[in-house]
């Protein structure tokens, strides 16, 4: 019973991370309109730079920031130099799609030839863990659970509340409506390129840190993750992300009692699966029959 | 040349052939129907395994080092056509994420996902897979006739993948140059089109999941059977990548540019590496490896998308004509009538003549908007029928309701006095129930005259099997149609751009393309979707007085369209919608008398 309970707690800070990656995922994907197969790649790329930051005798937070620094840089690289050009072409989603795997191979094995075939650490201490009614959490684990909560309510209120968001929305549901009603859309696509991929730096170097150590090819199957809650809670939706992420990441965390670890992603796997085939627009998506 | 020289040439046509075989299925599956299995390497992987535990002994006959399932000892050929079975059969439970409805995106992201899932769980799981291990000492075919370690093992067994290779490259052609090939490359055109024309997706995505599939799990026997080894490390999903990779590159839609790509980049890049001299740390070069097949793929889909060999532009038209067909008469448009139905035993002693079709209370939601919101109509015989309404008033979605696109929320509808509510859109289509589109949705990369025979319906080599017995079967069928074609072409004035391809036609002449083709089906009841948008005035009428013509003949048109005075001239009734229900029935006369009909819509 315990260990379910510690399951939970462990779940919780898998949501967290995952919150962040799956928010940014999504909310890029409704504005570009592109499927982004390379973000996980992205977020070890960005967890690679901050530990070359790390390891050069800074604290790991400021490691945090230059990682979300370059992930924001890179995201808008990608998509204003690569994926962009491609969509103004015609190129179909999926060609887009395939360009995506072509940056994935890119990063990722990049990052392996500067990083070797061997994981790496940060430099850091856990703190002190808090046991509170059963959960076992360190302080470092409180404050990725701090952090993403912070973002995410962060984000909740600039959508509602802030010109841009309501902007991003608009260019979110339909690009061209949006420039015709006078949206300078592109200055929303590449502020939400930066905003997505600082997001995507973040959970990159956070999933690093939650990790303990990490590789090149370690996103691989975080990808699974990331797409399991976005398909959840619908592609495009960041409300429905959130959720995504909590359920399949307690999900995921609490299974690994039940099976063995090793299989514990089979979950947030067949979770996707069965959605795909079932309601591929998500639990919260809208729009029948489009 | 020197012994070893000799081994690695010998090598070279085994990973050749293996590589090739591996590309051609996926273009097929990707090139010719538009199937983006991101998941390709679990049918190699899995044939491989196959292969390796229908050879191997018994798990415990080598002292237990290894464990996995079978151990049959089977002695070849069985290993390899065991692989082809295996990559075969476990293509079927992937139809269910790309079955009718669910294509694109979706399914390309379940196959990718499922990769990586799949080699996390052969990694992971000993009982079965032996885990990170992997399987060795797979005996080799007929290793105790021949030493395989001798020069002409090595010389046949690369001459024999080759052959196969070869074998199946001639196997694929013959399909994608059939009426069958040209199905499949309508759905990778336009698969909700070709489905309005009567291809059973489902049916076409399967034969190829598993064709494509049986050919990927022959490759991974071949290769188990020769490197000896099954390694999960091989198998992972980046390697689906690379395979993509090498059919964009040698160009996707013909099978010369998949076996080209299967020479340049898996095995082209992985023998260039063996003579790069190591440098850095260890594993750089491999990494780099990738890195420059993520490169090609960007660059040469920006480049050159069409692959070193593009896929070509089949002159059918050109060649029909030179094999002697359309001597015949210029056809007359009354062939595109229905065929008179023969009297069925089916149809009981006296059919009804009654309305060709009809609609009961049908209602279409999206998300609570009643889009269609309660329509009863019927649609007489022999009539040209017009639909009119303002925009938004339900006029597409009701037709999308009737050939079956979009499927009642509520209601029902009576085609040929059966109830058709919940039929799939392809076997309306036929039953001789076809539409047309609103958007443009000719195929694209077809020519005008494939367009047209695409949607000739029940062509003798339009199934896999027809397709398979080759043009001395299918053939003459085919000029008929061919000519068929013609007349209506020469009709419409496209003739001289048989064989263009269709996407590059300007948008009136696609419309045409479009009304050519629903006539080559020979509907029974045609669906017209403002077929008149963008046409030239003078052939607006031309084709008014054709379509007259042909419901003379005994087809029955319904036909939205704005364009009053076209209404005014050809059709009776006319049927008038708004926000999403009927509004008024009648000629063109009585409704301009009609004071809510001319509020709603004539006015202006």
């Amino acid at each position: 019973m315990s260990l379910f309970i510690a399951s939970i707690g462990f779940g919780i800070v898998t949501a967290a991370v995952l919150a962040l990656a799956a928010v940014g995922f999504t909310v890029q994907f409704g504005v570009t309109d592109v499927l982004n197969l390379a973000y996980a790649s992205v977020m070890v790329a960005c967890a690679f730079i901050a530990l070359v930051v790390n390891h050069s005798g800074q604290s790991v937070w400021v490691g945090l920031v230059v990682g979300a620094v370059a992930g924001a840089v890179i995201s808008l690289v990608i998509n204003r130099y690569i994926y962009a050009p491609f969509q103004r072409r015609g190129t179909s989603e999926i060609g887009v799609v395939i360009v995506s795997l072509g940056v994935l191979l890119i990063i990722e094995f990049t990052v392996q030839a500067l990083q070797g075939p061997n994981n790496a650490s940060y430099i850091m201490t856990q703190g002190t863990s808090f046991a509170i009614g059963g959960l076992l959490l360190t302080t470092v684990q409180f404050v990725i659970i701090g952090l993403s909560v912070a973002f995410m309510i962060g984000l909740h209120l600039m959508l509602r509340y802030t010109r841009f968001g309501k902007a991003m929305r608009a260019t979110a549901a339909d690009r061209t409506l949006a420039r015709n009603c006078g949206i300078r859309t592109d200055r929303v696509v590449t502020l939400a390129c930066l905003l997505t991929g600082a997001l995507c730096g973040v959970a990159g170097t956070v999933f690093a840190i939650n990790a303990g150590s990490f590789g090149a090819t370690s996103a691989d199957l975080f990808l699974v993750l990331i797409l399991a809650a976005v398909y959840l809670g619908g592609p495009g939706q960041p409300y429905g992300a959130m959720v995504g992420a909590v359920v399949i990441g307690v999900a995921t965390e609490v299974s690994a009692v039940f099976i063995t670890s090793d299989y514990k992603y089979a979950v947030a796997f067949i979770i996707l699966l069965v959605i795909l085939a079932v309601r591929p627009r998500g639990l919260f998506g809208a729009g029948a029959n489009s | 040349m020197s012994q070893s020289t000799l081994f690695y040439l010998a090598n070279l046509l085994v990973y050749g052939g293996v590589d090739a075989i591996a590309c051609l299925g996926l273009s097929m599956q990707f090139g010719v129907a538009g199937i983006s299995n991101f998941g390709y390497i679990i049918f190699q992987a899995a044939g491989a395994y196959t292969a390796a535990v229908l050879a191997l002994p018994p798990d415990h006959a080598n002292g237990g080092f290894q464990s996995y399932i079978g151990g049959l000892g089977l002695p070849f050929p069985i290993p390899w056509i065991g692989a082809a079975v295996a990559g075969g059969l476990v293509a079927l439970p992937f139809t269910l994420l790309v079955g009718r409805r669910l294509t694109g995106q979706v399914a390309a992201i379940g196959l990718l996902v499922t990769a990586v899932m799949a080699n996390l769980l052969v990694n992971n799981f000993v009982p079965l897979f032996n885990g990170a291990a992997g399987l060795s000492v797979v005996p080799q075919p007929l290793d105790k006739l021949i030493n395989p370690q001798s020069e002409v093992y090595q010389w046949g067994y690369g001459g024999a993948a080759v052959l196969i290779a070869v074998a199946i490259y001639f196997l694929f052609r013959r399909l994608t140059e059939s009426p069958y090939g040209r199905s499949l490359r309508a759905m990778r055109d336009n698969s909700p089109v070709a489905d309005a024309l009567g291809k059973d997706l489902l049916s076409q995505r399967t034969a190829m999941l598993v064709l494509g599939g049986a050919a990927a799990g022959l490759s991974g026997g071949i290769l188990v059977g020769f490197i000896t080894l099954w390694s999960p490390a091989a198998w992972g999903y980046a390697e689906t990548i690379v395979i993509f990779a090498a059919v964009i590159i040698g160009g996707l839609g013909n099978h010369k540019g998949a076996m080209l790509g299967a020479i340049l980049v898996p095995l082209g890049f992985e023998e260039a590496t063996r003579f790069i001299p190591a440098i850095g740390a260890p594993g750089l070069i491999p990494a780099l490896q990738w890195v420059a097949i993520g490169l090609l793929i960007v660059l040469f889909l920006w480049f050159r998308p069409q692959g070193i060999i593009p896929e070509p532009r089949r002159r059918i038209f050109a060649k029909a004509q030179a094999q002697g067909a359309g001597r015949a008469e210029v056809a007359t448009l009354a062939q595109f009538a229905p065929r008179a139905r023969l009297p069925s035993p089916a149809d009981g002693p006296e059919r009804e003549p009654g309305p060709i079709l009809s609609t009961k209370e049908v209602r279409v939601s999206f998300d609570g908007v009643h889009a269609v919101d309660g329509v009863s109509i019927s649609i007489e015989r022999g009539r040209l029928t017009g639909l009119i309404g303002p925009n938004g008033a339900g006029k597409s979605t009701l037709l999308s309701v009737l050939a079956g696109t979009v499927t009642a929320t509520q209601g029902r509808i009576l085609y040929e006095g059966q109830d058709v509510t919940r039929k799939p859109t392809y076997l309306r289509a036929r039953a001789g129930l076809v539409r047309t589109f609103q958007l443009a949705s000719e195929f694209k990369r077809l020519t005008v005259v494939e367009n047209l025979l695409s949607a000739v319906p029940a062509q003798l080599g339009d199934s896999f099997r027809g397709a398979l017995r080759g043009r001395r079967y299918w053939g003459r069928e085919e000029l008929a149609a061919v000519d068929e074609a013609r007349a209506l072409m020469t009709q419409f004035g496209l003739i001289e751009y048989a064989d263009a391809y269709a996407g590059n036609l300007s948008g009136g002449q696609r419309r045409l393309v479009e009304i050519m083709r629903a006539l080559m089906a020979k509907p029974q009841l045609l669906l017209l979707d403002e077929p008149m948008a963008g046409i030239h005035p003078t052939l607006t009428r031309k084709i008014g007085q054709s379509l007259q013509s042909l419901c003379q003949d005994g087809m029955t048109i319904l036909l939205v369209e704005h364009e009053l005075a076209f209404m005014d001239e050809f059709c009776d009734p006319v049927i008038v919608m708004a926000e999403g229900r009927v509004l008024a029935e009648g000629t063109m006369a009585e409704l301009r008398g009609q004071a809510e009909v001319v509020e709603a819509y004539l006015v202006g």
